[in-house]
């Protein structure tokens, strides 16, 4: 019942971002690919790479939110007692609301880039199922540290909007001061496929950045732990 | 059955920076008994149970409920399985409805009665389908005295939970109290509602600034406690009545006022030694002992 709680709890969040991305998706690449004439093939696949563009904004966006909640969030709304009250230790109830999270994360991924493939399959313009598949293996691969990132800001602050501005603001400053001196380090590339982009076809390499994917999710790993042993040593 | 406490702490304390919120504790709960946990706002009874439940961690000492250590992490799980909770505030999920609420908790407990939580729904005329943000602050109150109350704990912890509460409500409180201690539960329960804890409890603790005061049956306190009121026909002298068991006394003119935990009887005999004009013993109420212990601190 766990499940039914962190369901419960992130399900209007969880939905609005969803129609919001699957709407702006269908509805981008529809009016846009319009506009491409057919034997600008290139152009066609350069659309859907800047629709990864705008996607990855709106999906960080969500994820963020989604992250936020949790037993610190509930001390301030005054329902950690019930919540910690249960028999369950707080690494399960860190643990479901997590993968409550990173599901929910990936439909958000999934769900986008299938109305994509509709839409571009109804507009005569197929695109390769590997090109849809890449790019949500990097939002999902590439970006569930902006998540991590989220759940560890949301088990040290518990404010309703300070936790998410600081999140956002972390992520900003994080593109920023990588874009500037560890470029070949940007998450932010990394998630929209600029590493992974022929800039002659714009389609994707093949072979996925599997390093850098490995990387972005151990690093989600570390701060995954580290709100584990936050929450473990905080009083309520 | 054991007669090991449910609760038993030793030298319990809990800090948040200068400020000790529990000093020193050393409570023991007797089994099958409801015990009162008495104290002024912020004397640290809150604490002391988020402690025992393992919500706040103690910065000193150590304690067990139900045998199971308070600061492991797996035990304080098992123990959690076995105790239901009433916290002070009643907190509730506000997104759920009532029927959620109690499906949520019902599914975490063996020990879940279906057949009291229908009664309880009953008794309480709680709407089930209305979300909790939407009920009012008693009926808050009953649906999270019904998530304790529809299970068969062995302990039941209730932080104030008259709080809110009309008095019908509070008097079905009290009947359902000594009806699950006669089933054998034992009840661990913080009030500001004295006369409600003279009605149940067979124990009374006390704790003031962190310290526990007092750790006695309401029987004892009962049968020692006495108010002496003498009348001299001179100012009498103070000094004479300080003796053991006396607690305060309170001089006016020629009168005297004499609160004593125990030993009434030398008081008696020493007033009929100073040829008092008047002697009368009464019993102490535990409103009189419970302010006359936290005014002593």
């Amino acid at each position: 019942m766990l499940w039914y709680k962190a369901w419960l709890e992130t399900r209007s969040r969880f939905l609005t971002c969803l129609a919001t991305l699957t709407l702006f998706s269908g509805i981008f690449v529809h009016h846009a690919q319009a506009l491409v004439r057919p034997e600008w093939k290139s152009d066609f696949n350069r659309l859907l790479f800047v629709n990864q563009q705008f996607l990855v904004i709106m999906w960080v966006l969500a994820v963020v939110l989604l992250g936020m909640g949790g037993i610190v969030r509930e001390k301030a709304v005054g329902t950690s007692s019930l919540t910690l009250a249960l028999p369950a230790s707080r690494v399960r109830l860190l643990g479901v609301r997590v993968a409550t999270g990173i599901l929910q994360a990936a439909m958000l991924a999934t769900v986008p880039w299938i109305a994509v493939f509709f839409v571009s399959t109804f507009a005569r313009k197929p695109i390769l199922v590997n090109q849809v598949l890449s790019y949500v293996l990097l939002l999902i691969g590439g970006g569930l540290v902006y998540f991590a990132l989220a759940v560890l800001v949301s088990s040290l602050v518990a404010g309703e909007y300070t936790a998410p501005a600081i999140a956002f603001g972390v992520v900003l400053l994080g593109a920023i001061v990588f874009d500037s001196w560890l470029r070949q380090f940007n998450v932010w590339r990394l998630v929209t496929g600029d590493f992974s982009i022929d800039r002659g076809t714009y389609l994707l390499s093949a072979h996925p950045p599997w390093t850098g994917i490995l990387a972005s999710l151990s690093v989600a790993v570390l701060l995954l732990l580290a709100s584990a042993i936050v929450v473990q040593r905080r009083d309520f | 059955m054991t007669n090991e406490p449910v609760i038993l702490t030793r030298a319990l304390a809990k800090s948040y920076g200068n400020l000790a919120a529990a000093r020193d504790l050393n409570l023991s709960v007797a089994r099958n008994r409801i015990t009162a946990f008495l104290g002024r706002n912020g004397a640290g009874k809150s604490t002391t149970i988020k402690m025992l439940l393992g919500m706040t961690r103690p910065t000193a000492g150590s304690g067990t409920v139900l045998g199971k250590q308070i600061t492991n992490t797996t035990e304080s799980c098992e123990l959690r399985r076995r105790v239901a909770y009433v916290a002070e505030d009643k907190p509730l999920y506000g997104y759920m409805t009532v029927e959620q609420t109690i499906r949520f908790a019902s599914s975490f407990y063996t020990d879940w009665r279906r057949d009291v939580e229908q009664k309880l729904v009953c008794d309480f005329e709680l709407p089930l389908h209305r979300k909790v943000k939407m009920l009012s602050k008693g009926m808050r109150t009953k649906l999270a005295l019904l998530l304790a109350f529809a299970r068969r704990p062995d302990l039941l912890i209730l932080d104030e939970p008259s709080e809110g509460l009309d008095p019908v409500g509070i008097e079905y409180l009290l009947q359902v109290l000594v009806a699950l201690s006669a089933e054998g539960v034992s009840v661990f329960f913080s009030s500001h509602q004295i006369g409600e804890v003279e009605r149940v409890a067979d124990h009374v603790c006390i704790l003031d600034k962190g310290c526990l005061l007092m750790d006695t049956s309401l029987d004892q306190l009962r049968q020692f406690y006495r108010r002496v009121d003498l009348v001299f026909s001179a100012p009498p002298p103070e000094r004479e009545f300080r003796i053991s068991g006396v607690q305060r006394i309170e001089t006016s003119g020629r009168q005297m006022c004499v609160f004593a935990s125990e030993n009434a009887e030398a008081v008696v005999e020493r007033a009929h030694d100073l040829n008092a004009v008047s002697v009368e013993v009464a019993p102490v109420g535990l409103r009189d002992i419970f302010l006359e212990t936290v005014r002593e601190t």
